[in-house]
């Protein structure tokens, strides 16, 4: 039951307890089934549990859906004076995402369990848990649940007897969207300022402090904790064929009933934002859907019947990203919203490579001079070659991710911005 | 990258514009290309320092790859077909030069860059024609950085060579990038800046663009108008080789020139300041000989070094002199066998000293104790030091000397009032007229190292050619010469036409030196062999 | 664990949804979970009074950055706090790992980050001043000036935005007196701008220090700005 309201065409698996203070507990969580996943876990070899991940078809849930057992599989093999580490990525920070922040509010010891299983898998005795700065309130429960768990014995030296022993450090971010990429967060975990890395070397490689390292989603690794206790097939229950299972979408903007669900992915987009989210405020009719964050290409109202998979989201000319669906209604000055968005880019981008440096500022500022009136058609032009150049042609995907609300909007409402044009001065007063 | 492989490398053929070519596998893209001709476009890569590839203008198209390349971490791979001038990669790098347009203020008309100017020359090169942005600029404005070290924000690119220079090879790390994305400026520790440390002007030389001046060079002259010589820096006995920048007949900078021996890419701040007295306009112009009432009167060379040799001849008591570090291989060479030729004698050199300061990330790399070029040369050609750090005093040994003296280069500022009175014959070579050349019977004027050709032996024994970069004032020549016509009127041997010839005849004194081609030397010097049998030398 | 099968194409009716219950101050009852206050969605009981000393060494380095008591004279890593900075390093590989823990303590003891105390930051980790602040500059987070003793930060990214982010902001600067980013002169507010705070589903988040207020409306500027004082 997600939360803060509820579907019965949910499939609850991560979000089972949301909305339930006794789950955060550790207590409250054994009683619910809690750390039997991780029991099992160190009963089986360490490859059986990459495996069983692998076979899953989990894939991961921080947006670019890479498959979660694949990158645990990329590891290389143990050796001596060279540790391992996992890092559980929660540096939650896409627009309209907010789906960790719940995870670890409610749950924060399935994540534990999570980050515990993944550190088993990998062979690394110490994960840390990248949390974003501003979530104080999350981070606290997982700092409290993460004291519980050391105490009874879940962290640390032999962990349940197992001979095994497993750290888990709580580290919190400082306020910088970039380093929820994971090179930028490893960067960020080791002291400097949260630049991505170029690749190669990847993480598997040469990760935290240069070593061997995972980077999973909160929502992945407590998602392969749960596939570790019920099996691969089990969790293939749910979904499509290439995107398995159940995942939590994040819903806000115009809807009736904004907040986190849990459907198995394939779900029709439609239904979901209709029936699940209860269509718009006042039954306005929508106008545009971000189906997977503020970095995927918008769709319109026309667009929305198609599955909720990784699939059928690219087949759509988008991106299911980390499953923030953003709506926006007919009332909506998209223009102003693109805008809003570019500027978030141009205050995000780290300003390593250029294109991106100058190209998220440059188009902010063009966005905003057209939002007040004052552009002309070829700013539009002159918009789509700057968003061609920042996309592909740098370390990291922030440019890309400005670039494509910029594109998808002239695509799909050029009207939008050639009535702005042509209101003048007068563009102000009819502002959303 | 790929630096753990031991074994042999094995070349692969790879295409770069069309070109076929064979090259190690793992070679950087950008030297493979540089090896086929082509000068890929990049700013935040250099040589001497790690790559971020965060400017994004090396992107070159790798065929089959999916995305554009930065060929500046990119490595070649066995078959490879690399294009550097395809559509995609000229609209890639006409993007990022119009990017950097967005907010640079243009005002090349005041910037010293202009003419030397990377951001300049791929615009003009392959960048648009007109820039479409109609938004204002950003505006930051200038900071001094202290030292020579002279900030123009506006101008600057975030290609973070000087912050990786001061981090990786000065490992003094000052400088940082502050703030983030389009709010990013490069700058230091609020008011700590850059003073004291000793390399912070190599981050002038490694500024693609105006960003990063110099405040001794603010505004002196137009790159264009520069002509620019190879030399050695002469003021330690590192021998950085460096290029000296000239107008008007004055040196205006030094800058280094690579040399992965000797300095790699870098010099440090003393070497490249310390240039005013090689533009010291007080010259000895002429050729001066003491008549019988003391008065130095100016004569030809012909007959001054007629009257010279001729004063030579009778002398047989020995020689004594005193001659300046700063002073060619060849110069000391040719004193030395010109005493040879009048009895033998000893000889002194005086050289100011400091501290010694390591480039850490290139340790190779010093400013040496020594501050002046050619103390190793001196002393191989049988001179001693003498005096204190201060590069004074230490002349009591021959200031009395009653046979002939020689003076080379030293201006002998501290000398008494008498030096040289009690010589039979007192000769002095050198630059400027100073009062302890009033007692000289021969006052002989030479160029400065800037004004001839020859060599210097660095503290590495490696012997490194420079280079005339300015016209000798006046009938001055180099030592080498005058000394060289001088043994030829007193001895048997041929008179020197070039510095070839007068290194040849190095050999003479120190065989060593004939297992030294000048051919061999090239731009970059070689190691001076050790003598076969002076092992203990 | 229950399953639920898709309900494909089956009939709605969103009219019969019950309208959302405003809730400013927190994200909690809905309706849909009946008994859920405060504490329960916010877990305050549960996490309890977190000591000076940072408790566990694995979370050590967890504790406030931004928290109304706040002394920019204060002494740094003494004490309880020196304890805290020391279980921190004994987590990483190195000491520059620490940095940004080290800045967060600094910030929770001063307020926010003056050169001076960059430079004590830089000393006690061994780092170049610098390069401490070239990473402080870096994060938003990290206040470089003084601000009020409430810093409060409303989300106008898109999802607050298309729910009025815009309107909130602009009523805590109409409350406050104040202009964006500028300290009140009772030095009480800083109000301005945030990127997205990741709680979109309660338009409009507003941060104020460590805390979130969620489903914040502008008439409900006033309620919370006395809640505080």
């Amino acid at each position: 039951m997600a939360y803060p309201y509820r579907h019965d065409s949910e499939v609850r698996l991560l979000s089972e307890h949301f909305g339930n203070p006794r789950a955060r507990t550790l207590e409250g969580w054994v009683e619910l089934g809690g750390y039997r996943a991780l029991r099992k876990a160190l009963g089986m070899d360490r490859a059986e549990v990459v495996n069983v991940v692998k076979a899953s078809g989990l894939r991961g849930r921080g947006g670019a859906g890479f498959p979660t057992g694949m990158k645990w599989s990329f590891m290389p093999k143990k050796e001596p004076g060279k540790p391992h580490f996992l890092v559980c990525n929660a540096d939650e920070s896409e627009p309209g995402t907010f789906k960790d922040r719940e995870l670890m509010r409610w749950t924060p010891h399935a994540l534990i369990e999570g980050c515990l299983i993944g550190a088993y898998a990998i062979n690394a005795e110490h994960a840390y848990i990248y949390v974003r700065g501003e979530f104080f309130e999350a981070a606290q429960i997982m700092a409290r649940a993460i004291e519980e768990a050391y105490a009874a014995g879940y962290i640390g030296k032999n962990i349940l007897g197992s001979g095994i022993d497993l750290d888990i450090t709580l580290h919190i971010g400082a306020g910088a969207y970039i380093c929820g990429e994971e090179t930028g967060l490893l960067n960020s975990l080791e002291g400097r300022r949260g630049e991505p890395r170029v690749k190669p070397p990847y993480p598997a490689i040469a990760g935290a402090f240069r070593y061997p390292t995972a980077v999973n989603n909160v929502e992945s690794l407590i998602a392969a904790a749960q596939i570790v206790e019920n099996g691969a097939e089990w969790y293939r229950q749910w979904g499509t064929e290439k995107s398995t299972g159940t995942k939590l979408f994040c819903v806000s903007g115009h809807v009736k009933r904004p907040g986190n669900y849990e459907v198995p992915l394939g779900f029709n987009f439609r239904e979901f934002i209709y029936d699940v989210c209860g269509g718009t405020p006042g039954g306005k009719a929508i106008k545009a859907v971000i189906p997977g964050g503020s970095s995927v290409p918008i769709l319109t109202a026309d667009e929305l019947d198609i599955g909720m998979d990784y699939e059928s989201m690219a087949a759509a000319g988008t991106m299911l990203g980390c499953g923030s669906v953003i709506v926006m209604d007919e009332g909506t000055n998209v223009v102003k919203q693109v805008r809003r968005m570019v500027d978030f880019y141009a205050h995000e981008s780290c300003g390593q490579c250029t294109p991106c440096r100058e190209g998220t500022a440059w188009s902010a500022k063009i966005l905003k001079r057209i939002e007040l009136g004052r552009g002309t058609p070829d700013d539009l032009d002159t918009l789509l070659d700057i968003s061609d150049k920042m996309t592909g042609k740098t370390i990291c995907v922030l440019s890309d991710a400005a670039a494509a609300p910029i594109v998808s909007s002239i695509e799909k409402f050029r009207g939008d911005y050639l009535a702005l044009m042509e209101a003048g001065d007068l563009a102000l007063a009819g502002a959303r | 990258m790929a630096d753990e492989t031991t074994a042999a490398v094995e070349n692969v053929s790879v295409t770069i514009d069309g070109m076929e070519l064979s090259v190690p596998a793992g070679t950087r893209l950008l030297d493979a290309c540089a090896q086929a001709g082509v000068d890929v476009p990049h700013y935040c890569y250099h040589p001497g320092l790690s790559a971020p590839a965060q400017c994004r203008m090396c992107l070159v198209e790798v065929e089959k790859s999916p995305k554009l390349v930065p060929a500046c971490v990119g490595t070649v791979a066995k078959d490879m077909v690399v294009h550097t001038e395809s559509e995609a990669a000229l609209k890639a790098r006409e993007g990022v030069l119009e990017f950097y347009l967005v907010n640079h203020p243009l005002d090349c008309p005041v910037c010293d860059q202009s003419g030397e100017c990377k951001l300049q020359d791929y615009v003009a090169a392959e960048g648009p024609a007109m820039g479409r942005s109609k938004e204002p600029k950003r505006v930051l404005g200038r900071d001094d950085f202290g030292g020579d070290v002279l900030f123009y924000a506006d101008r600057c690119v975030m290609c973070t060579r000087c912050v990786r220079f001061m981090r990786e090879v000065a490992q003094d790390e000052r400088l940082t990038v502050v703030q983030r994305g389009h709010r990013a400026v490069i700058d230091t520790f609020f008011d700590e800046g850059l003073t004291g440390n000793l390399w912070a002007d190599n981050i002038v030389d490694i500024c693609p663009v105006g960003a990063l001046v110099s405040k001794d060079f603010l505004h002196k002259a137009r790159a264009w108008d520069l002509d620019r010589t190879p030399s050695i820096c002469p003021n330690c006995t590192q021998g950085c080789n460096v290029r000296l920048e000239t107008r008007d007949n004055q040196v205006m900078r030094i800058k280094p020139r690579p040399n992965p021996e000797v300095n790699a890419h870098w010099m440090c701040d003393f070497g490249r300041l310390n240039y005013q007295w090689i533009n010291r306009v007080d010259r000895i112009e002429a050729p001066l000989v003491r008549d019988g009432s003391g008065r130095h009167v100016p004569m030809s060379w012909s007959e001054a070094l007629m009257r010279l040799a001729d004063a030579l001849r009778g002398q047989t008591g020995g020689a004594a002199a005193v001659v300046s570090p700063f002073a060619a291989n060849e110069d000391v060479g040719a004193l030395r066998r010109v005493m040879e030729a009048v009895g033998g004698g000893g000889g002194v050199f005086r050289c100011e000293q400091g501290e010694e300061v390591t480039l850490p990330g290139f340790p190779e790399l010093a400013l040496r104790t020594d501050r002046a070029a050619n103390v190793a040369g001196a002393e191989l050609f049988g001179f001693s030091r003498a005096g204190g750090a201060d590069g004074k005093g230490g002349l009591e040994g021959v200031a009395g000397h009653a046979g002939v003296l020689f003076v080379l280069g030293d201006e002998l500022a501290d000398a008494a009032a008498d030096f040289g009175a009690n010589a039979s014959l007192f000769v002095y070579v050198g630059q400027h007229l100073s009062p302890a050349a009033r007692n000289a019977h021969f006052v002989l004027p030479s160029t400065t190292f800037a004004e001839m050709e020859g060599t210097f032996t660095n503290v590495q024994r490696r012997v490194q050619r420079f280079w005339p970069a300015l016209r000798a004032p006046g009938m001055s020549r180099p030592a080498w010469q005058i000394l060289g016509v001088l043994l030829a009127g007193i001895g048997d041997a041929g008179a020197p036409g070039t510095a070839a010839d007068a290194f040849a005849g190095l050999a003479a004194v120190r065989p060593e030196f004939g297992m030294l081609a000048w051919g061999d030397l090239g731009a970059q010097g070689a190691a001076l062999p050790e003598a076969v049998g002076q092992a203990g030398d | 664990m229950s399953a639920t099968p898709i309900r494909a194409g089956s009939e709605y009716d969103p009219s019969s949804w019950p309208e959302a219950r405003e809730n400013p101050g927190f994200a909690g009852d809905t309706g849909e979970f009946p008994g859920l206050d405060e504490d329960g969605v916010r877990g305050l009981s549960y996490v309890g009074e977190r000591p000076a000393d940072g408790g566990h060494a694995s979370v050590a380095g967890t504790l406030p950055y931004q928290v109304a008591t706040r002394d920019p004279e204060a002494p740094l890593f003494v004490g309880p706090y020196e304890e805290r900075l020391e279980k921190v390093l004994g987590r990483y590989p190195d000491r520059q790992a620490a940095l940004l823990p080290a800045l967060h303590l600094a910030h929770e003891l001063r307020g926010y980050l003056s050169p001076q105390t960059m430079d004590e930051v830089a000393e006690k980790l061994q780092l170049p001043p610098a390069y401490v602040r070239g990473v402080a500059s870096f994060y938003t987070m990290y206040n470089l000036a003084p601000v009020g003793k409430y810093l409060i930060q409303v989300c106008t990214n898109i999802s607050c935005n298309l729910c009025g982010g815009d309107a909130v902001l602009e009523s805590f600067l109409k409350h406050t007196g104040t202009e964006p980013g500028e300290m009140s002169a009772n030095g009480l507010w800083t109000v301005m701008e945030v990127e997205c705070l990741g709680a979109c589903g309660f338009p409009t988040a507003v941060q104020i220090n460590e805390r979130y207020f969620e489903n914040v409306r502008p008439e409900d500027v006033p309620a919370i700005l006395e809640r505080l004082t």
